[in-house]
């Protein structure tokens, strides 16, 4: 799976969440939602790139079905307490898709490959920068903000008693960390514009994926019928 | 764009998102994940801060695919940030939190529909649960559902607009005139 374009990776993910919505509940919802789980099991997931954690002696692709089962069942449970069984069935198989869906594309979608597929595809090398930079700054700054609650537990910040000091210590813990990564876009501006960034060249893509005719046939295919789904569902 | 804002804009995502390490540390029911959306707003103005906002969205998607609806509360936070950046409410304390006050009741009103519709109000475990207090204390669906919104937004927007005044007045001067909106927002000029 992780073979495919990425552009066809992100297709399907979008349209089994769109499917769920349109297509008649349950049945409609029972169907994604039995795909999208389906999606999790094939070849191809890295382990380590989920979100709920790992379990290094499993498949990789069962730590992204458990993944995904982890994230959705907290779902079912608050839609039980809410609402009445066929509503939690109906939109409880919906989030499930979505769910899944979106666990699935993080597990076998490489960030790497989705930024030299959108450069060879024509996009601005801006919009591949701002992808690729988030994705890299966030782990740094989460890691930096770990550093600063620990310097100030040492310094003797105490994070708990009353709302007041609780926001204090608030104020002690939020404020280094954006005022310095703030002192970080002067770096930032600084090596983009030694790289030429500001210049508006369109940049050649190193190894860009291969995009087959019959995944755009396939992707192109994917989207009419949704728009036919839709159409009839509301004819 | 210039390259100063391009640079911006990921480092204000990762605030963010980063920002939930200090919150666990205090344990207070807030989010803070528009704070770098409305930083951003302040220095750089409303296009900065949406696409801020939007690609926050798509990193909190990667994390839990729930939050891809709520782009347009973001959205909605960026254009009445660069609103309240305009009229010089980040000068202090007393303007910013009323500021944020507002924006917490504009926020649950757009989160509420999409909440509702879209997930029957099961978002999150905290607005779920507020929710279905609401629903004990015998509101209707629509009406709970924004009960839940409105507790958790309320406190959460008006202690960001805080957050970011304090940081605006935080800045050395010379850094934040390096950004085109930052003096206007802390009533500077």
């Amino acid at each position: 799976m992780s073979a495919l374009h990425p552009f066809s990776l992100l297709a399907i993910a979008a349209a089994l969440p769109a499917f769920a919505w349109i297509l008649p509940a349950p049945a409609g919802g029972l169907a994604t939602a039995l795909i999208a789980m389906g999606l999790t099991l094939t070849p191809g997931a890295r382990s380590g790139s989920t979100s709920a954690g790992l379990t290094p002696r499993w498949r990789p692709g069962l730590v992204t079905f458990r993944t995904a089962l982890v994230i959705a069942a907290p779902f079912w449970l608050f839609l039980r307490l809410l609402h009445d069984v066929p509503t939690t069935v109906a939109m409880g198989l919906r989030i499930t898709t979505m769910v899944a869906s979106c666990v699935w594309l993080v597990a076998v979608l490489s960030p790497d490959r989705l930024v030299e597929a959108m450069v060879a595809r024509g996009w601005s090398l801006a919009v591949a920068y701002l992808f690729a930079a988030t994705l890299s700054a966030v782990p740094v700054l989460k890691a930096r903000a770990r550093r600063i609650v620990e310097a100030q537990r040492c310094r003797g910040l105490s994070p708990r008693g009353s709302v007041a000091n609780r926001l204090r210590a608030l104020r002690a813990l939020a404020l280094p960390l954006v005022l310095s990564a703030l002192h970080e876009v002067d770096e930032r501006t600084l090596a983009l514009e030694t790289r030429g960034l500001g210049m508006g060249v369109r940049r050649t893509p190193l190894a860009a994926p291969l995009d087959r005719t019959a995944e755009r046939v396939a992707r192109w295919t994917l989207l009419l019928l949704c728009l036919a789904a839709l159409i009839r569902r509301l004819a | 764009m210039s390259v100063r804002l391009l640079a911006l804009i990921p480092v204000a995502v990762a605030i963010s998102l980063a920002l939930s390490a200090a919150v666990d540390a205090v344990a207070l029911p807030l989010f803070l994940d528009t704070t770098g959306t409305i930083l951003a707003t302040a220095l750089a103005g409303p296009a900065v801060g949406v696409a801020v906002g939007v690609l926050t969205s798509a990193v909190n998607t990667l994390r839990n695919p729930t939050f891809s609806p709520f782009v347009v509360v973001q959205i909605i936070v960026a254009l009445y940030a660069g609103l309240a950046a305009r009229a010089g409410l980040f000068r202090s304390l007393r303007t910013a939190i009323p500021a944020g006050l507002g924006l917490g009741v504009i926020a649950s009103l757009t989160s509420t529909p999409i909440s509702y519709f879209v997930f029957g109000c099961t978002t999150t475990g905290g607005i779920a649960l507020t929710t279905a207090l609401g629903k004990a204390l015998g509101l209707p669906p629509l009406g709970a559902c924004f009960f839940g919104s409105f507790i958790s937004d309320f406190g959460d927007k008006a202690v960001t607009f805080a957050l970011v005044a304090a940081v605006l007045h935080a800045l050395p001067r010379r850094t934040a005139a390096r950004f085109p909106l930052a003096l206007r927002a802390m009533g500077a000029t």
